[in-house]
């Protein structure tokens, strides 16, 4: 049982951000959840998944983020409450539905909870996905804090279905992925019954056919500013500071944590007035008049992108005869970053420059002495592939056999582990990475330029979750162009980057129930292309069958590479065999081999041995694989079975 | 290369034939000074001869010399194993080791792309053979050349288990892929079984199929010829024991098709060529009138393309990039 559900009216639990989302979405009750892995916005299926039986809900891990939000809208459709999860950048691949679902509207409360990577931590891009709020004219709600995650998560239902339009919850990896105190509130005991109304108007909000149609337009304007009118008066928007304050900061989301943290340290209570903001689209503008007339100087804080800035400004502006002209300072006037995470430092350091007031963030002596330890005792290794892992195998026979092949070959990459590949720990294989999917829809393309006289192979690389989620498209368009390229499919089992979710390959769902697990290889052969299938672990044949396909295989070719994830459940911490160096044999820094293992190979398993000036095995670290056994040209490293 | 190597100078740089080269030192080393001539390198003889078995002769490139010269070394003992060039897919050659004498005329034929011999010799030697012959390209045989010399620590050199090579001569070889190409389209690959380049006059290549011969223009193969091959010095293989090419004979080519032309250089090579006629392996025939010259002539004609094409690469006639310039033979080249 979980705490998620378990957890009684009034109980205070230390929630991470993503469980109190999932926890006000029970308290909502939500009926159907939808979603695709993608850190940080994971947990909130997952937690949900996790109580689907006993809460009679249903979740999935959608195959991408359009169809999770297309799942959920159904819901809405029938007149139940539904959540869609993703991250920013699968708010993209969303997108083309969204903007037609804004338009058509829901029914039951439907909420879209995005959860974004400032900085980039686990993203190959940090792009601030709240312009799509004000692109499609939805409403958007920003937490401040985890209580708030958990009620302003109930909350957006409320309004969703008052509106009678989708409401987008933004989240960001400090509020996901943080923990913090949560009081919850009741759990409802919700009878559903499904049913899709479709007999009213075009118009008819509640019995019509739910059609996205631009005479609609007028109607979704309504509602927007609807919602403006509610958040005027929303408890989610807090002020606190004296009624005069020197300098007024506007913040948001983990803002709100940084901003407190920062007037707190500074003692600036009675100078400096803090508005956070909950309801960040469409701002209420009563409540911004009030408070723009409180002062005339205006600090912004948010993150990434000056969405609230900008929009804060354009209020300003419409406002200005009443309230006067005002100095804003943020990411214009370059107080603030447009990149990366924010934190109390950076607030702190704009305060010292705008009030002339006196602090050392950190002493840069600590900083220097800090950064040092930080640093003393870590192995000095760059970004790696695991110990063990599929991909390093797989790009080494990739790289090896386009480096035979001679003819300047590259291989698209997109978004997964194997990212890595553009790095030395994939033999720097990648030449271009962008979306999901992306490498065999770019590979496509160059494959067309040989009438311009490009000759160079291509190839694409994918993984298996993101085969189902965006290749299907991409590989149609060069089977029917007969454009000619490699697809390595790099199927390790499993959505492993985000943590093992289901995918339409497997047996299970997000549920557990047993599912229908659908076959690449044999999806990829009944579109036409050309289908193979290996094992990465064999280089000798992996690299043949690459060489084979592109030298003398016409079309789209696919190799699928199958061998699961290291750190996949089913192989965790078994290994297949015992590992190590005959050091009499090592030719070590001698020609013929100048440490290929752990010069170029470089598995972490594989230490070089500075007295005897051979390679050595970390047993701690070897995962096992017997991989290094076949690329070491002397025949020095050993497998036995274990 | 497979992997960047950050070695300066390992076994690669050492032996490759297109890395700095004092040609002067290995002729010196490893022949006998008074053979030594400036056209046609290390110079015993020049004989025509072909394979006295029929068979033999009707399954190889021209007279079938070098099958029987490597068949023969096989079977009296002097060699244990023979590196020689097989076709795979599509033209594709590959170096393989022969040690059962009846094999070697599967691997007859002249394979008009390079093949890693090299590296087919060094497998040979690591897989126990202790007497091994080699059936190169100049290239190649210069490559082997610089491994006697053994610039590089002992770890790792097997040369002294070199025990023959039989050097072809060569006018260029092909890139594989281009060759693939070049005769897509003109004839099927399972048709074709043989190929050849039939003397500069007729300035083709002829392609034989089971239905009859196609002939390429040279100026449709020429932009096929590997770039290396332009800054080829050698089309005698002048770093072999006996070197072998195509006959000339005052009844054509046609005639001079079933015949070779061999040039001693070495005693081992004089001993086999000797042991080939006592034991009637292989037949002989006078060498026609003019025949010594003709081949100097184009032996020269390579040399002076190749200090031309070194000279326009590097730009300067006192740098041939890894030829000496003050090569006694070559240095006759720059003006
Ligand atoms: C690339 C190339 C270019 C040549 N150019 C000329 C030329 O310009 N003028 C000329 O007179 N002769 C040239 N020859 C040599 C000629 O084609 C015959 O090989 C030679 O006359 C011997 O004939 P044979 O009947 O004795 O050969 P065979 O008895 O048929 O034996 C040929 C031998 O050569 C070996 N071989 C075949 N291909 C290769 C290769 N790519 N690399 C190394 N070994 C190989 C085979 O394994 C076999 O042992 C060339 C040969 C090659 C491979
Ligand atoms: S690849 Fe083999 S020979 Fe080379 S350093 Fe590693 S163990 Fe030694
Ligand atoms: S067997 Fe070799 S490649 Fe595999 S984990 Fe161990 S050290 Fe790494």
């Amino acid at each position: 049982m979980s705490v998620l559900l378990d957890g009684k009216e009034g109980m205070e639990y230390m929630a991470m951000g993503n469980e109190a989302i999932a926890r006000g979405a029970l308290e909502a009750g939500v009926k159907v959840a939808s979603g695709y892995p993608g850190t940080p916005s994971s947990e909130i299926i997952e937690r949900l998944a996790d109580v689907a039986k006993e809460a009679d809900i249903y979740v999935e891990w959608s195959v991408n983020e359009k169809v999770a939000a297309e799942v959920a809208a159904a819901a809405s459709f029938a007149e139940l409450r539904s959540l869609a999860s993703m991250k920013q950048v699968g708010v993209n691949v969303a997108s083309d539905f969204l903007l037609h679902l804004a338009i058509s509207g829901t029914r039951g409360g439907m909420v879209l909870v995005t959860c974004e990577d400032p900085a980039a931590h686990s993203s190959t891009n940090e792009g601030d996905s709240r312009g799509y709020a004000k692109m499609m004219e939805f409403p958007l709600l920003e937490p401040g804090d985890f209580q708030e995650a958990k009620d302003m998560t109930k909350w957006a239902f409320e309004l969703s279905e008052e509106i009678r339009n989708l409401v987008m919850l933004r989240s960001v990896t400090r509020m996901s992925h943080a923990s913090g105190n949560v009081t919850f509130g009741r759990l409802p005991k919700v009878e559903a019954q499904a049913h899709y109304h479709f007999s009213g108007s075009m118009l008819d909000p509640d019995k019509g056919p739910v059609m996205s149609y631009g005479f609609k337009h007028a109607q979704q304007q309504q509602k927007l500013k609807k919602a403006a009118e509610i958040f005027e008066d929303s408890p989610f928007n807090t002020y606190q500071g004296p009624e005069k304050p020197e300098l007024l900061i506007i913040t948001c989301s983990v803002g709100n944590l940084y901003c407190k943290e920062a007037i707190n340290l500074l003692g600036l209570e009675d100078r400096v007035g803090l508005l956070k903001l909950g309801t960040t689209w469409p701002l209420p503008p009563r409540l911004l008049k009030k408070h723009l007339s409180m002062t005339g100087e205006i600090l912004i804080v948010e993150e990434i992108l000056p969405f609230m800035e900008e929009n804060v400004k354009v209020l300003a502006a419409e406002m200005a005869q009443e309230i006067g002209i005002k100095k804003f300072y943020g990411k214009h006037s370059g107080q603030i970053p447009s990149i990366g995470e924010l934190s109390p430092d950076i607030v702190i350091q704009a305060l010292v420059d705008l009030l002339d007031v006196g602090y050392e963030t950190v002493p840069k002596e600590y900083a220097e002495k800090a950064g040092a330890a930080a640093f003393a005792r870590a192995p000095n290794r760059q970004l790696t592939f695991c110990p063990g892992c599929p991909h390093r195998a797989s790009f080494w026979s990739i790289h090896n056999a386009l480096e035979l092949d001679g003819r300047q070959g590259f291989v698209c990459g997109d978004i997964g582990c194997y990212g890595m590949a553009v790095l030395p720990t994939g033999f720097s294989t990648t030449k271009t990475g962008h979306a999901m999917g992306s490498g065999a829809g770019v590979a496509s393309g160059f494959a067309k330029l040989r009438q311009f006289g490009m000759d160079q192979p291509v190839m694409a690389v994918c993984g298996d979750s993101t085969f189902f989620h965006a290749i299907v498209p991409a590989l149609v368009n060069a089977v029917h162009h007969k454009s000619s390229f490699t697809l390595v499919v790099l199927d390790n089992s499993g959505t492993a980057m985000t943590g093992f979710q289901s995918h339409p390959g497997l047996t299970v769902n997000a549920m557990k129930d047993e599912s229908p697990a659908l076959d690449i290889a044999e999806i990829c052969r009944s579109m036409g292309a050309k289908v193979e299938v290996r094992d990465p672990f064999d280089l000798k044949e992996t690299q043949e069958a690459l060489n084979d396909l592109m030298e003398y295989q016409e079309g789209a070719k696919v190799l699928v590479l199958k061998q699961p994830c290291a750190l996949s459940p089913e192989k965790k911490a078994e290994k297949k065999y015992n590992m190590r160096v005959d050091q009499e044999i090592c030719l070590g820094e001698d020609c013929g081999c100048n440490k290929l293992c752990t010069r170029i190979f470089r598995c972490p398993g594989l230490i070089w041995d500075m007295e005897k000036k051979a390679a050595r095995i970390d047993e701690v670290i070897c995962a096992g694989c017997g991989v290094c056994a076949d690329i070491c040209p002397s025949g020095a490293i050993v497998r036995e079975e274990a | 290369m497979l992997h960047a190597c950050d070695l300066e100078e390992g076994r690669c740089y050492a032996y490759c034939p297109r890395t700095p080269t004092d040609l002067e030192q290995l002729r010196q080393a490893l022949y006998d000074p008074k053979d030594l001539t400036p056209e046609l390198g290390p110079f015993k003889g020049l004989y025509v001869t072909r394979a006295a078995d029929e068979s033999t002769r009707s399954s190889a490139q021209h007279g079938g010399t070098v099958t029987a010269l490597v068949k023969l070394a096989l079977e009296e003992g002097l060699l244990d194993t023979a590196v020689l060039t097989e076709e795979s897919e599509r033209f594709l050659p590959q170096g393989v080791s022969v040690s059962d004498p009846l094999g070697v005329v599967r691997a007859s034929k002249s394979k008009f792309v390079t093949s890693p011999n090299v590296a087919a010799f060094n497998e040979a030697a690591k897989g126990g053979f202790e007497k091994i012959g080699v059936v190169a390209t100049p290239c190649q045989a210069l490559a082997l050349a610089k491994m006697r010399l053994k610039p590089e620590p002992a770890k790792d050199n097997h040369i002294d288990k070199l025990s023959l090579v039989v050097g072809l001569f060569c006018g260029w070889a092909l890139s594989w892929r281009d060759l693939a190409r070049l005769l897509k389209g003109k004839a099927d690959e399972d048709s074709i079984v043989g190929m050849d380049i039939p003397p500069s006059k007729y300035e083709c290549m002829e392609v034989y199929t089971t239905n009859g011969t196609i002939t390429i223009p040279l100026e449709e193969v020429l932009p096929s010829v590997k770039e290396g091959c332009q800054y080829c010095f050698d089309m005698t293989a002048e770093f072999s024991d006996l070197s072998v090419g195509s006959a000339r004979v005052p009844e054509g080519w046609d005639a001079a098709k079933g015949w070779n032309q061999v040039i001693v250089r070495s005693r081992a090579g004089q001993e086999l060529l000797d042991l080939a006629r006592s034991k009637g392996v292989l037949e002989f025939r006078d060498l026609p009138e003019g025949n010594l010259e003709k081949l100097k002539t184009a032996s020269m004609n390579k040399k002076k393309f190749c200090v031309a094409a070194l000279v326009k690469k590097s730009g300067s006639s006192e740098n041939l990039l890894y030829l000496d310039p003050q090569d006694p033979v070559l240095s006759r080249f720059i003006n």
